[in-house]
């Protein structure tokens, strides 16, 4: 009995797993798609300022009296377009997390369901190479929790952009990279090699116990 | 007003490696200066160098200016041509004949106000795009080099609605299906 929740927990973890490091592709290249609009945005916001600073009348540009209202509306403009591709990489970073915590979400379920078939014990057994089921599963909620803080974050500083401040639209990747700095650590794959350790030894155990 | 496009990147990338020399120049040029000044107090400062990188992209910006200012004349002369049209149409209207319509649904004289004011901007983004080739690389001011930069990429005198225009005008003339 205790043995056929366990190998149905396996087999969630495991397609878990595959959804997972799927869904971590596709938020690195989310991520890395975010640093080049961020970049153009700092250099537009160089654009906007050297021409804030620039003394038009007594310049060679002085002839065209319109001018600087005209280039500060296309700058305006292009700095919109790359707001919205930012927008674009947003709800990508979302779908990702969402999709994880559904699939985290499932899992969880499963166990609630067979938490008593599986017995305290044996959610706890650890072995000398293999982490628990209980292990595994705080793996897959720190997953969880990792996009989830994240994004959130993203959001808040994607939010927070405004091209009426050009000093904070300058720095704008060196504020990005200490994002990520903050957020460096293997959570995600330390997760799935977890995963991956504790549905090897249940491959292994349902193994021996039938031969 | 693809091939401009075409230009104008090619353009800005030329405009931006003359500005990316001026700067490093600058940039010597100051370390020269503070050179000089450790040095003994009559030495005389050195003449500015001729650079043939940028002559070469001087030259291949005149050049890109030319193909552009070729472009634009082109769309001068089919806006005359289409005045031409209206003039004509006016002519045969007075006499009494009603001549068929050449658009889908504007009338000719429509066609031509949009023509011209096509015609109007990409001549005035053509004269701003002149003065920068010719001021670029005799600037000094890292601000007004970034200002040429900018505006020979964004073109503020080719609005928005350009893009726009020139599809109805596509689909008046039977080029663009509905």
């Amino acid at each position: 009995m205790a043995m056929a929740a366990m190998a149905a927990m396996a087999a969630a973890l495991r397609a878990w797993a595959t959804a997972a490091a799927r869904q971590d592709a596709a938020w690195r290249e989310a991520l890395a798609r975010c640093a080049p609009p961020l970049g153009s945005l700092a250099g537009l916001a160089a654009q906007m300022r050297a021409a804030k600073r620039l003394p038009w009348g007594s310049s060679p540009l002085g002839a065209f009296r319109d001018l600087p209202e005209r280039l500060w509306r296309k700058q305006r403009g292009a700095a919109e377009a790359l707001l919205e591709q930012l927008g674009g990489r947003r709800t990508e970073l979302r779908a990702v997390r969402d999709a994880v915590g559904t699939a985290g979400a499932a899992v969880l379920r499963l166990y609630e369901e067979r938490a008593a078939e599986l017995g305290l014990e044996a959610v706890l057994r650890r072995g000398p190479r293999c982490p628990s089921l209980a292990d595994a599963l705080e793996g897959l909620q720190d997953v969880e929790r990792y996009y989830r803080h994240l994004y959130l974050e993203i959001k808040l500083f994607l939010l927070h952009i405004r091209c009426d401040s050009l000093a904070d639209m300058e720095t704008l990747p060196q504020s990005w990279e200490r994002i990520l700095e903050r957020y460096k650590g293997d959570v995600v794959q330390d997760a799935l090699l977890k995963v991956s350790l504790f549905v090897d030894n249940q491959r292994e155990l349902c193994s021996s116990a039938g031969s | 007003m693809m091939k401009w496009e075409r230009l104008n990147d090619n353009g800005f990338t030329t405009a931006n490696k003359i500005v990316n020399m001026k700067i490093s120049e600058q940039f010597q040029d100051n370390k020269m200066e503070i050179a000089c000044d450790n040095s003994a107090p009559g030495s005389e400062k050195p003449a500015p160098k001729y650079s043939e990188e940028l002559d070469n992209c001087c030259e291949e910006l005149l050049e890109t200016l030319k193909h552009m200012t070729k472009i634009q004349l082109k769309m001068e002369k089919l806006t005359s041509t289409t005045k031409a049209i209206c003039d004509l149409e006016a002519f045969h209207h007075r006499a009494g004949n009603r001549t068929a319509p050449i658009f889908h649904t504007w009338p000719t004289p429509y066609f031509y106000e949009v023509s011209l004011k096509l015609s109007e901007m990409y001549k005035k983004e053509l004269q701003l795009k002149q003065t920068i080739v010719q001021e670029i690389a005799h600037s000094a001011d890292q601000d007004l080099m970034m200002v040429y930069l900018s505006s020979w990429l964004y073109q503020p005198y080719i609005e928005n609605s350009s893009k726009l225009l020139l599809e109805a005008m596509l689909l008046e003339t039977g080029h663009r299906q509905c």
